[in-house]
């Protein structure tokens, strides 16, 4: 039977092999379409961008230009853990319209943004912080009578996007923002991080990868589809970046505590070190800016936690800002025993690759219990199920059945991550201190009751400490952090199956080597406001950053936590602090986000609120519910006597500091040569009068999905291409 | 039955050797068609694939939308969203409503109408200018009459109510609306003419006024 059809060459076999053709070239095609469909590859979207970028409106509704950028100068401040960057960019309209532009910064997670000044053409711009409906007040006021006016609303804590309206033909744009974050410690080594990138903007995905961008003419590999392909290349990415956007970057050390050694990592810096504690970075000379500036410091290694004191006086009032840098040397580590608690998401959202590395990380961990450890595993997807009645000591035998159990799981059905939880934290020895009880999620975290699932952590979660793997290539690292942070535990990720050892082997490195618990503050007598509160743990290789407010200059703060069992104590002199700028801000941003947490222990929203809104205002920092507003405070200059735009004004604001991207001037005329002027054409008009009633109106958006046409000729294709069949199909009958 | 199976085998190939030189035979006309009808497929899937990610973004939507109301706290339908609802609107006397989502590129409209950014939000003063596709979300638009009430409700749960004043089709780069003002006003917009094939530059427009609370 097998054998007949094989040999079986007669010609009415054709139809069914054809239809196998026709499917797989149906589905190639289907994955082809959105790529003839795709918008022109050089406007960008304000999500594109990975550093500091001035776009510009285009008619094409969401989509943009991107200016270029003619100097970007970098200065950060580093005291301790803490960096405070300053970065000033200059851009420049290369069209000969009015145009609109937004300017994007994407942060590093967890700055904090309080100062933004603008310089449009001859007009200066300065952002105060004002409550969120109160600035858009004033913006829209503003507006109505013609004034120049910006407003910048926090859209995504780790975004912000600031519209100018207004910007001339040629006309230069000076952005100075100014932001506060906290230095990464990255094992042993401090890591500082600068976004610097400046392309490619169009990185094809990877299913339609048939743009080759690396030759001198880029070429579509696929049939012809777009007939604008030469507009791949990038707009202002000329062959020699740094004619385009030089960077001049400077970084001041001040660790508080012996350096050891310091690293920049991807650019030639010139490194001095002043005193025994502080250091200064320059880079040599304008350096391209096609890479992140990356730069590793490291404390030297000592015994003993080392604790370090900045202060800030605004007000009179006295911000501390402490850092516990935890003993480096091996010797201090005690292994504890644990009671671990695994629990596995095994929903459908998990299906395929995100299983198996979940499964293969659980097993992993699994094989890495000591025999004096006791384990349990918990899977659930819409239901939930417990392996053992209670925790079990972590035997070949038990762990057998669990790697069993793990082996056989599937991914199927929704996510009921609140059941499972509450499984998970249900404690039966909730005194028990000589073990240390830890919760470890293995999860995509595509869940949608997010508050609810943090909630009953802020409620029941005891002595139990939550630990989170993300997995997958999309985690909702949003809860994943959240979950760990309000667990008092640490997050990590798995993005590929080649991660799954380093990562389960380094989060089980902090799991077995917590360095110090129950930390809390001691007073001696003096008034602190100290945040975070509760203090969390630390674990290996990790710091705490500790800020309080108190109107005391003198007197002691006490530390007391566990190192392991053994009771550890510090105390800090607070006369003996370091004066150090922006701590306030750092107390400020801390209490921000400790209070904004607090509503998953059933604060309510009107005290957080009260709360978040009266230490933003107090400390200038943009938040949930305080924007910066810029209006106009352009000193008073002759009307008619122009700026030009390429001379440093002599009139600058006090206080303004913008020499450093002014000076060399690179030749324009190369930059507007590696525009393409077909880009240039799509550049919306800004109104010249936001208050003109006679203007141009709002831009509107494309409205139409262009489903129709699309529809429209697929009918008839479909249609007229099943006739010609139908046709031959007729004929071909009549022969055999 | 040992060589017969040999045997078996070498047909077999031979089998799979001709196979190839007959796929060839195909004529070209019928390639052609062939060709054809798989470009239409791939149209009509591609078309209708867009039409069913906007049906399904709206249920995903109204979802998040539910949850917003409920905390108070802007809340994506779906984890990559890049876009967040922020209002919904009614229109009664046509039985439909629509999630509003908050500008995001070009690419929130795909899932629903969404709010310009350059325009004030609804229920600030200003013209508050909501876009949505015609062949989608919009495309009840134009049965829209002056005097209907559109009703828009508000991330904080606050109700305000619209009535159609008129319509205009203005040039989708010089619409004339100002969205600045001392009034509540609406304008929605979609692509003119309704039922035209191609994108074009004209765009229709309904405004509203805001109906002061009785």
């Amino acid at each position: 039977m097998t054998s007949s059809s094989f040999t079986s060459g007669s010609p009415h076999r054709h139809p069914r092999i054809l239809l196998r053709r026709v499917l797989i070239a149906l589905f190639a095609s289907c994955a082809a379409i959105p790529a003839l469909r795709a918008e022109p590859a050089v406007l960008v979207t304000p999500d594109d961008m990975g550093t500091g970028s001035l776009l510009l409106k285009t008619t094409e509704g969401g989509k943009y230009l991107e200016a270029p950028r003619l100097k970007t100068d970098v200065s950060v401040n580093v005291s301790g853990p803490i960096a405070r960057t300053r970065i000033t960019q200059r851009f420049e309209n290369p069209s000969d319209k009015w145009v609109e532009g937004v300017y994007v910064y994407p942060m590093p997670q967890n700055a904090a943004v309080d100062t933004l000044k603008m310089q449009v053409g001859d007009r200066f711009l300065e952002g105060q912080v004002k409550e969120r409906v109160e600035a858009r007040q004033i913006y829209e006021k503003a507006a109505a009578a013609g004034i120049k006016a910006t407003l910048i609303e926090q859209h995504r804590p780790n975004i912000f996007t600031n519209s100018v309206a207004n910007i001339g033909p040629h006309e230069t744009i000076v952005v100075q923002i100014e932001y506060q974050e906290a230095v990464r410690l990255d094992g042993d080594k401090f890591e500082l991080r600068v976004p610097l990138v400046v392309g490619p903007r169009y990185i094809p995905r990877p299913d339609v990868a048939m743009v080759n961008v690396s030759t001198e003419s880029p070429t579509l590999l696929f049939s012809n589809p777009a007939p604008d392909a030469h507009a791949i290349t990038p707009p202002v990415l000329h062959p020699k970046y740094g004619k385009i956007n030089p960077v001049s970057l400077r970084v001041t050390l001040k660790s508080g505590v012996s350096l050891a050694a310091i690293n920049s990592l991807y650019h030639q810096a010139k490194i001095e070190k002043s005193v025994e504690n502080t250091a200064t970075v320059t880079l040599d000379g304008n350096v391209p800016a096609d890479r992140d500036f990356v730069l590793n410091w490291k404390l030297a290694a000592q015994a003993k936690p080392q604790v370090t004191l900045f202060r800030e006086t605004i007000g009179g009032q006295n911000y501390y800002l402490a850092t516990v840098v935890p003993p480096a040397g091996s010797s201090a580590r005690q292994r504890q025993p644990r009671e671990a608690i695994f629990v596995i998401d095994n929903s459908g959202s998990m299906s395929g690759e995100s299983m198996k590395q979940a499964k293969a990380a659980l097993l992993t961990a699994l094989r890495k219990l000591k025999p004096e450890d006791r384990f349990n595993v918990i899977r659930f997807d819409d239901t939930y199920d417990v392996l053992f009645r209670d925790a079990v000591s972590a035997d070949k035998t038990n762990v057998t059945v669990a790697e069993r159990f793990v082996g056989n799981l599937e991914a199927n059905g929704g996510t009921e991550i609140h059941a499972a939880l509450k499984a998970a934290l249900h404690d039966t020895h909730p005194t028990d201190t000589s073990r240390l009880r830890q919760v470890i999620f293995l999860t995509d975290g595509a869940v949608g009751n997010e508050d609810q699932v943090l909630a009953e952590i802020g409620k029941s979660l005891g002595r139990s400490r939550l630990f989170t793997i993300g997995i997958g290539s999309a985690p909702n690292s949003y809860l994943m952090e959240h979950i760990a942070r309000q667990g008092r535990g640490w997050f990590t990720h798995i993005g590929s199956e080649s991660e799954v050892e380093t990562r389960v082997v380094e989060l089980f490195n902090k799991l077995e080597n917590p360095l110090m618990t129950d930390l809390k503050v001691g007073t001696n007598g003096v008034t602190l406001e100290t945040w975070p509160n509760p203090l969390p743990d630390l674990y290996a290789d990790e710091p705490v950053v500790m800020t309080s407010l108190t109107n005391a200059t003198s007197g002691t703060i006490r530390l007391e936590g566990r190192i392991g069992t053994a009771p550890w104590s510090t105390t800090l002199e607070l006369s003996a602090a370091e004066p150090g700028s922006g701590v306030s801000r750092i107390w400020a941003r801390s209490k921000v986000s400790a209070v904004e947490a607090l509503r998953y222990k059933g604060t309510n929203e009107g005290d957080i609120d009260g709360q978040v809104l009266k230490v933003a205002l107090d400390h200038h920092l943009v938040s949930r519910l305080t924007s910066l507003v810029a209006v106009d405070i352009t000193p008073s200059r002759p009307t008619g006597e122009a700026l030009s735009s390429h001379e440093l004004p002599t009139n600058l604001p006090q206080g303004w500091n913008f020499e450093k991207v002014f000076g060399e001037d690179p030749s324009n005329t190369e930059i507007k040569a590696s525009i393409d002027p077909t880009l240039m054409l799509k550049l919306a008009m800004s109104d010249k009068s936001p208050s003109a009633t006679d203007g141009l109106g709002v831009s509107l958006p494309q409205t139409d999905a262009g489903t129709d046409l699309v529809l429209f000729l697929g009918c008839l294709l479909l249609l007229s291409g099943s006739a010609i069949l139908l046709m031959l199909r007729v004929r071909m009958v009549r022969v055999y | 039955m040992l060589t017969r199976s040999n045997e078996e085998t070498k047909t077999n190939k031979r089998g799979n050797f001709l196979f190839v030189p007959s796929l060839l035979r195909v004529s070209p006309l019928s390639g052609f068609a062939i060709v054809i009808v798989i470009l239409g497929l791939a149209f009509t899937g591609n078309a209708l694939f867009i039409r069913a990610k906007a049906i399904l973004a709206q249920v995903l939507l109204e979802q998040a939308w539910q949850t917003t109301i409920a905390t108070g706290k802007a809340t994506k339908a779906w984890n990559w969203a890049d876009t967040h609802p922020i209002a919904r609107i009614e229109f009664p006397r046509l039985h439909q409503s629509a999630i509003i989502l908050a500008e995001a590129g070009g690419e929130a409209l795909a899932f629903g109408p969404a709010h310009v950014a350059a325009s004030p939000l609804p229920g600030a003063n200003g013209t508050s200018v909501i876009g949505g596709h015609r062949d989608t979300h919009f495309n009840f638009i134009k049965d829209l009459k002056p005097g209907d009430a559109i009703t828009v409700t508000t991330q904080s749960g606050i109700q305000l109510n619209y009535r159609m004043t008129g319509a205009s089709i203005v040039d989708a780069q010089s619409s004339g609306i100002v969205t600045a003002g001392k009034t509540q006003r609406l304008a929605l917009v979609t692509c003119y003419p309704f039922d035209g094939l191609q994108r074009g530059k004209l765009r229709y427009v309904v405004f509203a006024k805001a109906v002061p609370d009785q």
